[in-house]
């Protein structure tokens, strides 16, 4: 007879105002193959962990039960705090009664205290019949690859490397230094942002274990964490000198472009000449140039539109960039020491300038360098007698604002650079709705994507500044470290198994899976799985006609008596 | 030697050493979200952190939010499984409720001083049962509760506090100051309670240094112009974010201090010491548009037909999903935001009148407000001036630590192997805090790889 724990967790109230968690734990204690339950306030804490591992002692018990919330939060918790003390962690469960009882029946707290008594009961039929299982291994290649070559990619890979790791950066232009080899500046860096990208560019392109490939991209992925083969190619397709590498880790830092000033015809974008991006503006400021596309003249009145297609949710793209406020104040700065006689106009909605020294260096470009704020929006640009008209509403005073300037620049949203969105699904993963990489947690996995072994550095995840950029590289690095620090990686052993008498090698199980794990045995007519891709969603399990594969610890005997269990 | 999970005082690391004999672990000084984060991949890739917390218990600042923008998930519940990770982290050693004495050595090769606070408890044997704060007599105000919750003598910052040990407030203790009561000696089922508890010196060999100290907050007193803390339906954000939160003392209804009354109108203030270089501070405090944006959500979802104002400059909503949060506030929450400053507010029977400028109308506003939450600057910790005097790292002019380079070096200062983590830098949010943590754990993990 299994000797079965069930263990309720209050959450503080989360689950216990709802769900009657004492009924719970009375419930369990008649159910067959249960030999102890208890309830607790907090069963993640400490205390609550040592609640189950004492029971697991004192009670001999060979399986737990815990009820909480959901597996996805803490099912490893469990697992552990059981392992630590002998049992079997693949013989712990989590019965979910907070997101799938306690916090949609708030208003039926009977129903909800039923319905947690019969998940727990289901789990129970299914811990009794979990096999002890242990973990797979897998070994792990250790050399990453770095998309991108702007300040991010360069920052990891030259951590990964100086961790004592090969890296293989390949970049899609013809030269290293992303965006940041465009600007003229950067905004309070005492004139050394030039010398010090330099100065980390040349030492990637030193590094013994950095191989660089410029004007190249990634074609082909496939594999799993520890273990990807990459496909490169030459961006042009009449080079003829692909190659393909085996690497453990990928960090993307594909960065950003701008959205294309074309798209904001009502600030006369693509069609007036001078009206510019950002960018544009900032190869002037390099060239010590700043004169009108249209007639070569320097410009003495300026107008920089801000949010040009940012938070702009119906006609562009409902985000804020981030870095545009501090760029805008930095070029009328640049262009007032350029331009002493000339007069800078900056339309925002709101100034957000946070960072250190960041607010300061605006009211500066105002109070100092005489550059007028406007709050409000610009609605359109016009020519008028070989001028530019800026149309907005200064918001401060409610009133119209018509200013006259020589050259317009647009600091226009930062969007996913051209190809993320193909590389995404190539390397499966995720995108938000705004098509910039998901990181795998917003608040406590920021440089992880959803799939395993891929990282997110830069501004492909979301726009950042340099020095966030720079810091978030810096994190990504540390997660491959982390993941070379290791000889093997371990994986759940809880996936698809065949049983090779009952195969008949149909196949049909190879198109049902949607993690590219299953594949049909090249000779013998069998279908194999690759643990290591495999979910465990159990599609495979589903369509195969003689019941050959089945879920390791979802067995079909299982589902069944954790349906009988409910009913 | 493996680190244990529960801070207990041992002899000097004997295993983080490396062949060459010189130490292979790091020291990270801070246990918020920051430490925590570079402690873990600091360990996970095989060396030993020895997380040393000024405080009894890990957790930070983060420990005390109730919600996260821009997702509203519950700040316990993902916060959780990483206190309880770090603690059960076989190459993590806490050290907590001790500071950094004394640091000597070099990158490669430090030796730091840290000195442990006598608990009063012997934590090796305490089972953390609760039963001594269960019974102590003496209630007292709760820091980690910002003084709208109590504590007892004998005490753990929260119930899910990792290491789950309690100790004992001498200042405020009948035994320690009169002789007296004596109760949780008396009824500790292990017998863990000990009064002749001696503050200890623990001597640590490391590699290298990271520094998480975090933020404080600028103290309501010094803004008279917000009651200056007088006014006690005047509380600051953290403060709100307790009311807020599930497991704090008003188990997240939302009472106001006063008369523990539901509030119908909440005007919160924005700026509160940031962005004013003549009254207070110069700096924008980067966080609080986010935070405010939140607690208004989360007043109007906890009080069904209460009203929220915010008064703000600029509203900074920068980052993935804020803008259109700080959006849904206004459109589906109809948070009134009011572009101005406030000029002052004043106790008037039972409300707190809110006097303010709207510079969108250039009207004078008045709101008879039920409680008024300030979103206060956020300041570097005490303790960073402290450690930064003793490293001779510099800061800039309002105490925040320099990197070595702001754009292109951020987590690295000027003394190699001393590295920085979170906002003990400047202003940062979580994400940012995680990404910059992660970062100075990747330069101590290079460092490492060369000893």
């Amino acid at each position: 007879m299994a000797r079965i724990g069930v263990f309720v967790c209050h959450c503080g109230l989360n689950i216990a105002r709802t769900v009657d968690v004492e009924r719970v734990v009375e419930a369990a204690r008649c159910l067959p193959g249960v030999a102890f339950a208890a309830d607790y306030a907090y069963m993640c804490s400490d205390p609550g962990q040592g609640l189950i591992q004492t029971a697991i002692q004192e009670q001999d018990l060979d399986g737990v039960v815990v009820a909480a919330c959901s597996p996805s939060m803490h099912e490893a918790t469990f697992r552990k705090a059981a392992q630590s003390v002998g049992l079997n962690p693949y013989r712990v469960e989590v019965a979910n009664i907070r997101e799938q009882v306690a916090w949609p029946h708030q208003r039926a707290p009977e129903h909800a205290t039923r319905k947690a008594a019969q998940i727990v009961g289901a789990l129970v039929e299914k811990v009794r019949r979990d096999e002890r299982l242990q973990p797979l291994t897998h070994p792990i290649t250790r050399r990453a690859l770095v998309v991108g070559g702007g300040i991010a990619g360069l920052t990891v890979a030259l951590n990964v490397a100086d961790g004592g790791y090969p890296v293989v950066l390949v970049e899609r232009a013809d030269r290293l230094g992303g965006k940041v080899a465009q600007l003229a500046s950067l905004y309070l860096d005492g004139g050394q942002g030039e010398r010090r990208l330099w100065e980390r560019i040349e030492a990637v392109r030193h590094h013994p274990l950095i191989e660089v490939l410029t004007e190249a991209e990634v074609v082909g992925f496939e594999g799993y964490v520890g273990n990807f083969t990459v496909h490169v190619e030459p961006s042009d397709p009449a080079a003829d000198a692909s190659a393909t590498y085996d690497v453990g880790a990928v960090v993307l830092a594909t960065g950003f472009d701008l959205y294309p000033k074309e798209r904001l015809p009502e600030y006369g974008g693509g069609r007036l000449a001078d009206v510019v991006d950002s960018l544009a503006f900032e190869r002037m400021l390099g060239a010590n140039e700043i004169l009108r596309p249209s007639d070569g003249r320097v410009p003495r009145e300026v107008v920089w539109i801000q949010c040009a297609g940012s938070r702009s949710p119906e006609r562009h793209r409902p985000y804020c960039s981030k870095i545009c406020c501090m760029c805008a104040a930095k070029q009328t700065i640049a262009y007032r020491q350029a331009v002493p006689e000339g007069q800078a106009f900056v339309f925002y909605i709101d100034i957000r300038s946070q960072g250190r020294g960041y607010d300061e260096f605006v009211q500066r470009a105002m109070e100092t360098y005489d550059v007028v704020y406007l709050r409000g929006k610009v609605s359109r640009v016009v020519e008028r007698n070989g001028r530019l008209e800026v149309w907005g509403v200064d918001t401060l005073t409610g009133r119209a604002a018509r200013v006259e300037a020589d050259l317009v620049v647009l600091m226009a949203a930062a969007v996913p650079s051209a190809g993320s969105g193909e590389l995404a699904r190539l390397l499966r993963v995720g995108c938000d709705e705004n098509g910039f990489f998901a990181e795998a947690h917003p608040k406590l996995h920021p440089v992880e994507s959803l799939t395993a072994g891929v990282y997110l550095a830069g501004a492909g995840q979301f726009p950042k500044d340099v020095p966030e950029s720079v810091a978030q590289a810096s994190g990504a690095a540390s997660k491959v470290l982390k993941l070379f620090a290791r000889e093997v990686l371990a994986s759940d052993p809880a996936v698809a198994v065949v049983d090779e008498q009952l195969c008949a090698g149909c196949g049909l199980c190879v198109p049902a899976c949607p993690y590219d794990a299953r594949e049909l045995h090249p000779w013998r007519e069998v279908a194999t799985v690759n643990a290591a891709l495999c979910q465990s969603c159990g599609a495979c399990a589903v369509v195969c006609q003689n019941k050959a594969t089945t879920v390791r610890n979802m067995t079909t005997e299982q589902v069944l008596a954790m349906i009988e269990a409910v009913l | 030697m493996t680190a244990g999970r529960d801070g207990v005082t041992r002899s000097p690391a004997t295993g983080g050493h490396s062949s060459s004999g010189l130490p292979s672990s790091v020291l990270v000084v801070g246990a918020g979200i920051a430490g925590m984060q570079a402690a873990l991949d600091v360990a996970d890739a095989g060396y030993e952190a020895v997380l040393v917390e000024r405080l009894p218990s890990i957790g930070g600042r983060m420990a005390q939010l109730s919600e996260t923008f821009p997702t509203l998930d519950c700040a316990q519940c993902i916060l959780t499984p990483r206190t309880v990770e770090v603690g059960h982290h076989e190459q993590i050693r806490l050290l907590t409720y001790a500071e950094v004495e004394e640091i000597q050595g070099q990158a490669g090769d430090f030796r730091v001083r840290v000195r442990r606070r006598p608990a009063y408890v012997d934590w090796e044997a305490c089972t953390g049962c609760g039963l001594c704060q269960e019974k102590c007599p003496t209630t007292v105000v709760s820091e980690f509760e910002r003084g709208v919750g109590k504590r007892k003598a004998i005490y753990t910052l929260s119930p899910q506090a990792v290491p789950n040990k309690p100790v004992i407030d001498a200042t405020h203790c009948l035994h320690v100051q009169r002789d007296r009561c004596g109760a949780c000696q008396k009824l500790c089922p292990v017998g863990a309670v000990d009064f002749d508890q001696q503050e200890s010196v623990v001597e640590i060999p490391c590699a290298a240094i990271i520094l998480a100290t975090g933020y404080s907050l600028y103290g309501l007193e010094r803004m008279p112009e917000y009651g200056g803390g007088r006014v006690p339906d005047v509380i600051d954000a953290l403060a709100f974010e307790r009311l807020l939160s599930s497991s704090g003392p008003t188990a997240g209804q939302i009472r106001r201090p006063s008369d523990g009354r539901e509030p119908r109108e909440v005007v919160f203030i924005q700026c509160a010491g940031s962005r004013d270089p003549r009254g207070h501070l110069s700096y924008c405090s980067k966080i609080c548009c986010m935070v405010t944006a939140k607690q208004a959500t989360l007043y109007r979802h906890r009080v069904h037909g209460g009203q929220a104002y915010v008064f703000y400059i600029d509203i900074r909503a920068a980052g993935k999903g804020y803008d259109e949060f700080t959006q849904r506030a206004m459109e589906d929450e109809d948070v009134v935001y009011l572009r101005g400053k406030v000029s002052r507010l004043f106790r008037d029977r039972d409300h707190v009148i809110v006097w303010g400028a709207d510079t969108l109308s250039n009207r004078q506003v008045q709101i008879a407000a039920d409680l008024v939450v300030v979103a206060p600057a956020l300041q570097p910790h005490p303790e960073t001036a402290r450690l930064a005097q003793m490293l001779d790292l510099p800061t800039d002019e309002h105490g925040w630590l320099l990197p070595l380079d702001s754009n292109l070096r951020p987590v690295e200062t000027r003394r190699p192997g001393i590295f920085l983590a979170g906002s003990a830098t400047g202003p940062m949010d979580i994400p940012e805090t995680v990404a910059h943590a992660s970062g100075a754990a990747a330069q101590a993990l290079k460092l490492l790889s060369r000893c």
